[in-house]
């Protein structure tokens, strides 16, 4: 009998099915991995196992028990904890403190530290997490924090745990260090879930894969029995094409985007110096929150800089506005579509305009041509398969990977020079993520500068001609592409240049 | 489609039940009562004219209340920037008092756009410049404007040849046209529908519109676009306080003809709700300054003729701002 069985979950949001009809089970002991892209229900499907929604219809039970699980409390009483992507703790408290967050222990409203400190470092030399209970959260990294988020999670007793996209914050040497924690708590007998859209994860760790596709059941496999290919094309439903990322055969004159030892006002950046030819792409590779958001924004001076300069083509920029920037042909795509991008109460078309407003061919005097406009807009919709309501929709109802198109036809569709691009296919599907890397590689061969900064180590070992790896705000080292090694690479994400090879 | 009318249903059962319920309870008849209120408002052309002489004010300060609020320049400072425009018109008549009528139109609206526009420019610049609540200063700025006019009018504008705190009769140049003798009606009127005409065009037609617009729904979007958010929020400020300083203008040369203490019974907070009524809206401004004007010209009636405290105009007014506020929460609409 299995531990866990969901039957017939159905699900909708706004009419639109998150759910559909979905099986999912879970046996005693076994590390499973929920597979499917973005948006295909994964995490809906575990919202609804830990009571954070409620599925329309369908039932969950437990060891053969029917089970009604109405909110997280439920769900911890039934032994079932969840480590959620954006970790849920207190920066300011104690790892003791967040552990104990909420639980009343023998003696409330008094706290025995010793007594608590005792249990808590117990558990963690039974599951290999070591963390120093009286460390702040605030002062630990951020493999650390997602420790404390399990053992937050084994302490109140769960024996089912649901791990959300675990790996996405992790160097490869973090992620190495939480797959040691994970076969360590299957030979306790715990059960664990991982929701992922990797599949070399998949491969590397789990017993078995329920694979989610438009939010249907895909497939059911074991791991041993499977492929990548197999996974993948369960996942998105065809074949994938790899992209291929080919050498130029040819050079361009440009001297692309030079930054030069750059120090960011009070800022965390610098000193830092980078070069981007023309025709290339260098990749950012680095733990998030070493300042890949502070190099993007001085390159397009949203940041200010205290001191060092940026050239494009020899031609100084750091004095110039984020217009004039732009006027020269930098485009930017921010991590932050939501909050940098787009203007979600306005429409399709104002957002379109909205870098371009004062274009001559959009305006006649202070007026704004509406006629051109929506032309342009109409002509960049169909061009880049942007899938919405009408040109007045507001932003706010078109999907992320819709929104994040327009942001892509607006910031790279006007033959850019340089482009910056953070976390491009964040939250993209695999098709339009292969639009995107494609849009990319394309503007490399018209002798564009790309800068791409992601967290998605893939992503960057695909795309870039070089990678430079930023740890703590300045560059740890620039490598050829060709000349990666992922445990040298890890070692620099992590900030140790001990093993440099030149 | 069903919440919204039963939402709007609800609304106006609540306001008559609570304006029967305070009627009832200073014991006037509710029937006597109602009537002089809709009688007040449309029983005459008389009445009809002074519903439109109180929403001129009103119109022009919440276009210029709208103006701010599209761009996130939260103005509360209608008051003021008002009281600055109607000082402006009273200097310039008192020190030209020769000048030929046409030119003293030009100089007085643009002088009183001017005065209203800088006064709104000192909260505007602290807030682009070093992110100072606006909401704070322009509040602020209103009680030192209120006062200013206090000191003028004992001092250097003050009618030598009078006792009493008020400035002398300015000069007939500076007059509005009246525009339906014997009633108070003027010129002003127009001046409102032509800048809510003007009001559109700028927020809806034009880049600048466009640029603020985007400003006031998301500043840092802006900023990554190459929009300068600073140089709109100035720019919104100055227009905003510009059209109150309009009304000011507009209330010495359609209606007082001298500057006086208290010439605005809060026209400047009243068209705050008159913004939010009309949705930040021209359109929807002029209809809500029209309403709330109707609203305050019942009410006055209403206590001449059935000792009806005008009071319950505001209360009135609070229920129908919370209900408004509240509706779509409370009825769950889901409108777009």
């Amino acid at each position: 009998m299995p531990t866990l069985r969901m039957s017939k979950i159905d699900k909708q949001f706004f009419g639109k099915m998150a759910n559909e009809q979905v099986d999912f089970t879970l046996e005693q002991g076994e590390i499973h991995a929920l597979l499917g892209e973005n948006g295909a229900g994964k995490t809906t499907l575990m919202n609804i196992l830990y009571g954070i929604y409620q599925a329309d219809s369908g039932c969950i039970e437990l060891d053969g028990k029917p089970v009604s699980i109405k909110s997280p409390k439920d769900a911890i009483a039934l032994q079932i904890g969840m480590v959620h992507q954006h970790f849920t703790l207190v920066p300011t408290l104690t790892v003791r403190q967040n552990i104990t967050l909420g639980l009343k222990s023998k003696g409330y409203p008094f706290v025995n530290a010793k007594e608590l400190d005792r249990s808590i470092r117990t558990l963690s030399e039974r599951y290999n997490l070591t963390v120093d209970p009286a460390a702040l959260v605030g002062s630990l990294s951020v493999g650390q924090q997602q420790r404390v988020e399990i053992m937050k999670v084994l302490y109140r007793n769960a024996r089912l745990i649901i791990l959300d996209e675990p790996t996405a914050v992790l160097t490869p040497q973090e992620v190495e260090s939480l797959f040691i924690v994970l076969r360590r708590l299957r030979e306790e007998g715990h059960s664990v879930i991982i929701i992922t859209h990797h599949i070399d994860e998949v491969l590397a760790i789990t017993d078995r894969v329920t694979v989610l596709r438009a939010a249907r059941n895909a497939g059911h496999v074991v791991t041993r029995e499977t492929s990548e290919e197999e996974l993948s094309s369960l996942m998105i439903g065809r074949k994938l094409q790899k992209i291929e990322r080919k050498p130029l055969p040819f050079s361009f004159a440009s001297k692309g985007l030079q930054l030069d030892s750059i120090q960011s006002k009070n800022g965390p950046l610098g000193p830092l110096s980078l070069s981007i030819p023309a025709g290339s792409i260098v990749g950012i590779a680095g733990v998030d929150g070493n300042g890949q958001k502070a190099l993007a924004e001085v390159i397009m001076g949203i940041r200010d800089i205290e001191s060092g300069t940026i050239t494009l083509d020899g031609k100084p920029l750091q004095h110039l506005s984020v217009k004039e920037r732009k006027a020269l042909g930098i485009g930017y795509i921010s991590d932050d579509r939501l909050k940098d991008g787009l203007v979600l109460d306005m429409d399709v078309r104002d957002n379109f305009l909205l870098s371009s407003y004062d274009k001559r061919e959009y305006t006649s005097h202070a007026l704004i041509d509406t006629k051109r406009v929506q032309q342009a807009t109409e002509q960049a919709v169909s061009l880049y398969a942007i899938k919405t309501a009408s040109l007045s929709t507001p932003v706010r109802y078109l999907s992320g990977g819709n929104q994040q198109k327009l942001i892509v036809a607006r910031e790279l569709g006007d033959q850019p020079k340089v482009v910056v691009a953070c976390q491009p296919t964040r939250g993209l599907d695999i098709g339009s993520t292969e639009e995107v890397h494609s849009i990319l590689l394309d503007l490399r061969s018209q002798g564009c500068s790309v800068l791409l900064i992601s967290s998605d180590l893939d992503e960057i070992l695909t795309l870039s001609d070089k990678i430079a790896v930023i740890y703590q705000g300045t560059i740890m080292d620039v490598l050829d592409h060709d000349k990666v090694d992922m445990t040298h690479l890890g070692l620099l994400m992590a900030g140790s240049k001990t093993r440099r090879s030149v | 489609m069903k919440r919204t009318i039963l939402s709007f249903a609800v609304m106006i059962i609540v306001i008559l039940l609570v304006s029967f319920l305070l009627i009832a309870m200073v014991g006037s008849d509710i029937p006597t009562s109602l009537a002089s209120f809709f009688r007040g408002i449309g029983g005459s052309t008389c009445a009809m004219a002074e519903v439109l002489v109180r929403a001129t004010p009103l119109m022009l300060a919440a276009l210029g209340v709208s103006v701010g609020f599209r761009t996130g320049f939260l103005n509360i400072g209608a008051e003021g920037q008002l009281y600055l425009g109607a000082i402006s018109i009273t200097w310039l008549g008192m020190t030209f008092p020769t000048l030929p009528a046409p030119l003293m139109l030009v100089l007085s609206l643009v002088l009183g756009f001017l005065s209203g526009g800088l006064w709104a420019l000192i909260p505007g610049f602290l807030k682009a410049k070093f992110g100072l609540s606006e909401v704070i200063n322009t509040i602020m700025l209103n009680y030192i404007a209120i006062n200013l006019v206090g000191i003028l009018v004992r001092t250097s504008l003050k009618d030598p040849t009078y006792p009493y705190p008020m400035s002398p009769m300015l000069p007939a140049s500076t007059n509005f046209l009246q525009l339906l003798s014997p009633t108070r009606l003027h010129a002003g009127l127009l001046l409102a529908l032509v800048c809510a005409a003007l009001v559109y065009l700028l927020m809806f037609r034009t880049t600048l519109g466009f640029c603020m617009r985007a400003v006031g729904l998301n500043a840092r979007a802006c900023q990554c676009s190459g929009i300068a958010v600073s140089k709109y929020v100035i720019i919104s400020s100055l227009i905003s306080g510009g059209l109150s300083g309009l009304a000011g203008v507009s209330e010495i040369a359609g209606l007082h003809h001298r500057l006086i203490e208290g010439i605005s019974p809060s026209y400047g907070y009243l068209a705050i709700i008159v913004s939010l009524l009309g949705r930040n809206n021209p359109v929807g401004i002029v209809f809500a300054s029209l309403g709330i004007a109707a609203l305050q010209v019942g009410s006055m009636s209403m206590q001449r003729s059935s000792g009806v405290p005008t009071s319950i105009a505001s209360i009135i007014m609070g229920l129908v701002v919370i209900m408004i506020l509240s509706r779509k929460s409370l009825f769950r609409c889901k409108e777009a």
